[in-house]
């Protein structure tokens, strides 16, 4: 039994061949504009590394903002539905889940590989992978090195603005306040963290909790979240591929 | 789904009706705009005159209205009222009746809507209601019965008819028939599957108090007769109860994204749902006293404390077998946002889901909502 799951993100797609339950090769590239071709590219590749003919794939499953767009999927699923089916296979206990992606946040409340509840945050890209990219540029920080920069600070800036825009124009004048990078770029973590950790309480995650998206890559984020949440989180070792293992895995179940 | 044809007469009503208004206000009708359930039609019509409901679910009126108002407030607030100043959204097609209006009888209810009234007299001759927040307490009723007199009192001016107890009966009776036959079509949503769908009956909902009661009785009438004689069949769907804000004319935006989702909408614990007929007026009081017992227990969040909202939650939700609810705010409106969370605690403990979806009457979001409708459609299935 062999199956593709495609995350069709706002960012970047993502794509994972199961074969027999078992992750046999994953794919993750840039969306750019036009989300059909990149899934087709994503799909051509995981095939290819998977070494396996596109003959014998038993079913294709879309999910990610831009699920309704591939064309060839045999089903679409949502993301929410998707990550908790592809956490709950990493870790069987798993209870929670916070997903940051490029432009949404979302906490997964879970029971047996089952969504029991869930949040996103609201229109907004506060507490989102953009909010990090828009900060990352006013300290002129590359991005991968954001979250170790910030891990170097013993007192982080505070930050009190959640609006994307109007927290870079906080951080450009808590430069010109002479604040390190280190210290601004743990205060704008922090803030992220902090408005996360709220949605995981209104959801009431408590225990067993994973984080899994792009920004799960950023070990600052985590650290910062675990300090919010006073728990410690299950990170896989390829968290911005859960979402397509889930989907993948749609064709087992 | 069932296509009726009943509901393409009710959607084509709209010219009709300003035919008709422009024709009563020619022959000296008066016609009075209201925005809201408290304020009892049965009066209005006792005094010879007609009503339109004034409450915009457009968007396209809404940067009109941004030009007096704060961005931050409700969409419905700002899209009526810049309806009301363009003097029929110039432009905006199905709108004109916007103009058409001798008085708008207002009613102090939330904080938004009070103050923009107070803007609006500048622009047509506005009465306003006031309307006591402490609901079961007898000084409110007592208040409200004087507030309903002196409301009463402004009718008989402006129409210069007197309202007699004999026409408010009569009027009472004829409202009640309309709630009556409100309940009648509910009943139909009641089986699953339900032989109407939840878009459908709202677009009908809409024009409660757009349309004559005589021309939307009949239309109730036409509707029930083809829907009751359908026979539903077909695979059991989410059945959803949308709870909250209301969805004025224009507004069907998240309705259809439940039902194109997969979900069958059965009931709206809504002001453009279940709160608008459910408690009829008691036709054997006292016709004024009997309006103000009816018409103070309507359970919208301005009041408080508003538990009698979340026990009629419970109770539609048992009653039309709700698998998920879909708690509807519109954005800046402060009421129903923060009565979320002791309604998310209510349905917590009897086990029903429930789904919070805040929006306006932009289209920006469509996705966004489109992906947590997919997911709790998943999650209850």
């Amino acid at each position: 039994m062999i199956s593709v799951g495609i995350d069709s993100g706002s960012a970047t797609t993502k794509a994972v061949l199961v074969n027999d339950g078992r992750i046999a090769a994953q794919v993750v590239l840039p969306t750019a504009f036009d989300f059909l071709s990149a899934a087709e590219k994503a799909y051509k590749n995981v095939l290819f590394i998977a070494g396996v003919d596109e003959k014998d794939i038993n079913g294709v499953y879309a999910t990610g903002y831009g699920r309704n767009s591939i064309k060839f999927a045999d089903r679409v699923i949502s993301e929410i539905t998707a990550h908790a089916k592809g956490v709950y296979h990493l870790y069987p206990d798993v209870n929670g889940i916070i997903d940051i992606g490029g432009q949404d946040s979302k906490v997964i409340s879970v029971n047996g590989g089952k969504v029991t509840d869930f949040l996103m945050n609201d229109k907004c890209a506060a507490g989102t992978g953009k909010f990090l990219e828009y900060t990352a540029r006013a300290l002129e920080v590359p991005i991968e090195e954001f979250g170790l920069l910030a891990l170097a600070s013993n007192t982080p800036a505070s930050i009190t603005s959640m609006c994307t825009v109007f927290a870079e124009t906080e951080a450009i004048s808590l430069r010109a306040r002479g604040f390190t990078r280190e210290d601004i770029a743990a205060g704008l973590i922090k803030s992220i963290a902090r408005r996360v950790a709220v949605m995981a309480r209104q959801v009431g995650l408590k225990q067993n909790v994973a984080f899994v998206g792009g920004v799960a890559k950023n070990a600052g984020i985590k650290v910062a979240l675990e300090t919010e949440l006073g728990i410690s989180l299950y990170v896989p070792p390829d968290p911005q591929v859960t979402g397509a293992l889930g989907a993948a895995l749609l064709g087992i179940s | 789904m069932q296509q009726f044809t009943s509901l393409d007469y009710i959607k084509n009503s709209y010219n009709a009706r300003i035919s008709q208004i422009a024709e009563e206000r020619k022959m000296g009708k008066k016609i009075v705009g209201t925005f809201c359930l408290f304020v009892p039609d049965e009066i209005i019509f006792a005094a010879g005159a007609d009503r339109i409901i004034l409450c915009g679910g457009k968007n396209d009126t809404v940067s009109i209205a941004e030009q007096y108002l704060p961005r931050n407030i409700c969409p419905l607030v700002k899209s009526s009222f810049g309806s009301i100043v363009n003097n029929g959204c110039s432009g905006v097609k199905s709108c004109s009746h916007f103009g058409m209006v001798d008085m708008v009888v207002a009613e102090n209810t939330c904080d938004s809507k009070k103050k923009m009234y107070e803007l609006l007299g500048d622009y047509v001759p506005t009465y306003v209601i006031d309307l006591p927040q402490r609901p079961d307490s007898p000084e409110a009723l007592k208040y409200f019965l004087g507030e309903l007199d002196k409301f009463k009192g402004a009718m008989e001016h402006l129409t210069g008819n007197k309202v007699t107890v004999e026409q408010l009966k009569k009027e009472i009776e004829s409202s009640n028939e309309t709630r009556k036959l409100l309940h009648r079509l509910y009943d139909l949503r009641k089986m699953d599957p339900p032989s109407i769908n939840g878009v459908d009956v709202l677009k009908v909902m809409q024009k409660q108090y757009f349309l004559s009661t005589e021309e939307f009785k009949k239309s109730l009438r036409m509707l029930i007769g083809e829907a009751e004689q359908v026979k539903t069949e077909g695979a059991h769907k989410p059945r959803i109860m949308i709870s909250g804000c209301p969805m004025s004319g224009g507004n069907t935006k998240v309705p259809e994204i439940i039902e194109s989702k997969g979900g069958i909408i059965v009931a709206e614990e809504s002001c453009t749902g279940t709160r608008s007929f459910w408690d009829l007026v008691d036709e054997s009081k006292n016709p004024m006293q009997a309006l103000a017992e009816r018409y103070i227990k309507i359970p919208c969040s301005c009041m408080s404390p508003n538990d009698r909202r979340i026990d009629n939650i419970l109770k539609l939700a048992r009653e039309f077998k709700i698998d998920g609810v879909v708690y509807y705010t519109l954005q800046f409106c402060h009421g129903y946002n923060i009565e979320k969370y002791k309604v998310q605690q209510a349905l917590k403990k009897q086990g029903i889901p429930m789904l919070a979806i805040e929006t306006d009457y932009g289209d920006s979001d469509v996705e966004q909502i489109g992906l947590r409708v997919d997911a709790f459609m998943e999650m209850l299935s």
